[in-house]
């Protein structure tokens, strides 16, 4: 099993100031699934209890000289503290880029002995190479994934990749931010509904107070309701609904809302934007499925 | 407080659905299809009305149509074009974080109350010319029980959103709530409903006399009076407010763990007490929190503006406190006061702190 790439500095620059910060908020240990074409950071997948998020990036937006090899078909997965992940990573790119440029950030997969232990453990490392000195940043991991284990997760993933029919997308997600801010204060549960028709509507109540927001004529994509709006309502923690609006750290450009196949879940797509454009960046996408608490009514 | 909504809400069930089969009876005499071409069910007491209504008037709400019955059906439908100087004028008033309120609508505007241990009580009026659309229908003057944090929390949420936002505020909903809603866009609204209650009642009328045939007032800086009741709060909790004709002076002195003496004298500085009415010596005794509460949410606005509280003494040493919030649009409002340092009244809001002595004069 090896892995072993140079991080490019759109990699270091996604990474560092706006994906892990992001991801952080949803889960500090997360799972990081290495393949041939992809990376993924993943939380929630193999234990289904909380928020499942998926932040997936093709291998050349991160990484240079990027090779894999394994016995599972070139796929190596394993957890990692994400914190620690983000102070290795801030601290060698802050060595890398004082330094000259034809320094590069390595990283790589390594078996080592941990002081003061007989059982050597795996590392994920961070290597900044000047000409006189070296700086090495290990980050603990847990051991990889069994070929099982793997298995499991990549069909956790491909089942998490089934997209809601109808998706409705908000662009000011500031505005929305500020909003669940306030609501949360007021309940546990936040109430969605989504129609046909590009309505979002948010709603929380308790004894006292019901407090909502209306969002109309949002952009609709895949199936448009008729004159019935087609809509569908459903309950989530508003704990993980505002834990999903972190995901703003990551700056995405829109955030689009669906709800799941049988109302199971709310699907929340972020939109990256190629920069200066106004077309889609396939090469990063990120997603998360928030479970639902009550599937309402239709 | 929670009793008497729950009790109130029980026998609003039971009398709207009396009522509401006693409507349904009268229309399927009068024509089967009144509730669907109203489009309105009957709910809730605002229904009664349907009683005590003439027959012929209720087959002229039948020839109107749902939106029309649904505006007739409210009694204010008003809109505010300041949601944060309402919000702070309101902040104003609410001394600790639960607080429950009473409001009363009238055609002059609305008016908050609350009111605390029977010593304390606060009124803020919201002239109905602070409103940008200001419509009563009411008969009687509604009155009725909400929680001030969860009013001025609602309201928060209209004004953070960086642009000026108008809000609707309607009274009551279909289930006798409080509705607020942002009317400025058309793709995007928020809007809240609040519960509300019937009011407990007021357990001390005040009843604010004068204390004589000349009043006893003074006038004093915002800023400068907060300060010093501020600075009142280590000696203990009793505050002496006294005042005397000659030097014409205002004395606040705290005994405790230790003095403080604060003298506003009239004549040494008079920017800092602006007006001073006094023909004869008095002296009254305030619990520190309560005359601290007229000044400790006091808006930074009226700190800014540093207009005039003024203070009154009332018979039997009833203290009001008046403040005044300028609540201006914000596309209009600007740092400066008008040359004259005269704001229009209309964009002011009111605010009456009522503060009971502690003791009788012991003059």
């Amino acid at each position: 099993m090896k892995f072993k790439a140079f991080l490019t500095e759109n990699g270091v620059n996604l990474l560092e100031n706006r994906f892990i910060p992001s991801l952080e908020k949803m889960g500090k240990i997360c799972h990081l699934y290495l393949t041939r074409d992809h990376t993924f950071f993943l939380h929630n997948l193999l234990f289904n209890d909380g928020v499942q998020s998926i932040a997936q990036f093709k291998t050349e937006s991160l990484f240079s000289d990027y090779r894999i090899s394994s016995q599972n078909d070139d796929r190596i997965a394993f957890s990692l503290d994400l914190s620690l992940l983000l102070r290795a990573l801030r601290s060698a790119a802050s060595i890398s880029s004082s330094a000259t440029s034809a320094d590069r950030l390595q990283i790589k997969l390594v078996k080592k002995l941990p002081q003061n232990s007989t059982q050597p453990a795996p590392f994920l490392t961070f290597e900044t190479k000047g000409n006189t000195s070296a700086v090495i940043h290990d980050v603990p991991i847990s051991k990889p994934l069994s070929r099982a284990q793997v298995h499991e997760l990549q069909n956790s993933l491909d089942d998490a990749q089934d997209l809601p029919r109808t998706l409705v997308g908000v662009d000011d997600l500031g505005r929305l931010m500020n909003f669940v801010d306030r609501m949360k204060q007021l309940g546990d549960v936040i109430s969605v509904y989504i129609s046909k028709l590009g309505e979002l509507h948010l709603k929380v109540s308790n004894s006292l107070v019901t407090l909502g927001a209306e969002f109309k004529r949002l952009m609709v994509v895949g199936e448009r309701g008729g004159n019935d709006g087609g809509g569908m309502s459903v309950e989530v923690s508003m704990k993980h609904f505002a834990k999903c609006l972190q995901f703003h750290l990551a700056k995405p450009d829109c955030a689009f809302y669906g709800v799941g196949s049988q109302g199971a879940s709310l699907t929340v797509v972020f939109q990256f934007f190629v920069p200066g454009s106004r077309r889609t960046d396939k090469s990063v996408s990120l997603h998360c499925r928030l479970p639902v608490l009550d599937t309402g009514s239709s | 407080m929670y009793q008497h909504y729950l009790s109130f809400n029980l026998l609003r069930v039971t009398r709207s659905t009396a009522i509401a089969s006693s409507i349904k009876a009268y229309f399927s005499l009068a024509g089967r299809n009144f509730l669907h071409s109203s489009g309105r069910q009957p709910q809730g007491p605002r229904d009664t009305v349907a009683r005590h209504i003439g027959s012929s008037e209720i087959k002229a709400r039948r020839e109107m149509s749902s939106s029309a019955v649904d505006a007739a059906s409210v009694d204010l439908a008003c809109q505010l074009d300041n949601v944060q100087g309402i919000v702070d004028a309101l902040s104003s008033v609410r001394w600790k974080r639960q607080q429950d309120a009473v409001l009363e609508l009238s055609e002059h505007g609305v008016v908050l109350i609350v009111e605390e241990s029977g010593c304390l009580q606060a009124k803020v009026y919201l002239q109905k010319e602070i409103f940008a659309r200001y419509e009563y229908t009411a008969q009687a003057r509604p009155r009725f029980g909400l929680s001030l944090g969860i009013l001025v929390d609602c309201l928060n949420t209209f004004s953070v959103l960086g642009h000026s936002t108008i809000i609707e505020l309607r009274y009551p909903g279909p289930d006798m709530q409080l509705l607020l809603r942002s009317v400025d866009s058309l793709d995007a609204c928020m809007y809240a409903e609040i519960r509300t209650t019937i009011p407990d009642t007021i357990s001390w009328e005040y009843n604010f006399e004068p204390a004589g045939a000349t009043p006893l007032n003074f006038t004093v800086k915002s800023a400068a009076f907060k300060e010093a009741i501020d600075d009142l709060e280590w000696p203990g909790s009793s505050i002496r407010l006294s005042l005397q004709p000659t030097p014409p002076c205002v004395t606040l002195r705290g005994d405790g763990h230790g003095d403080l003496q604060i003298d506003f004298m009239y004549y040494v500085n008079t920017d800092l007490l602006v007006s001073f009415n006094c023909d004869r010596h008095v002296s009254y005794r305030y619990k520190y929190k309560f005359l601290s509460a007229t000044t400790s949410n006091i808006p930074s606005s009226v700190i800014k503006d540093n207009r005039g509280s003024k203070v009154t003494v009332g018979r039997g040493g009833m203290l009001k406190v008046q403040h005044l919030v300028s609540v201006s649009r914000s596309s209009l409002s600007h740092p400066h006061i008008d040359s004259a340092g005269y704001q229009q009244p209309s964009r002011i809001v009111f605010i009456e702190f009522f503060v009971k002595p502690e003791e009788s004069n012991d003059d």
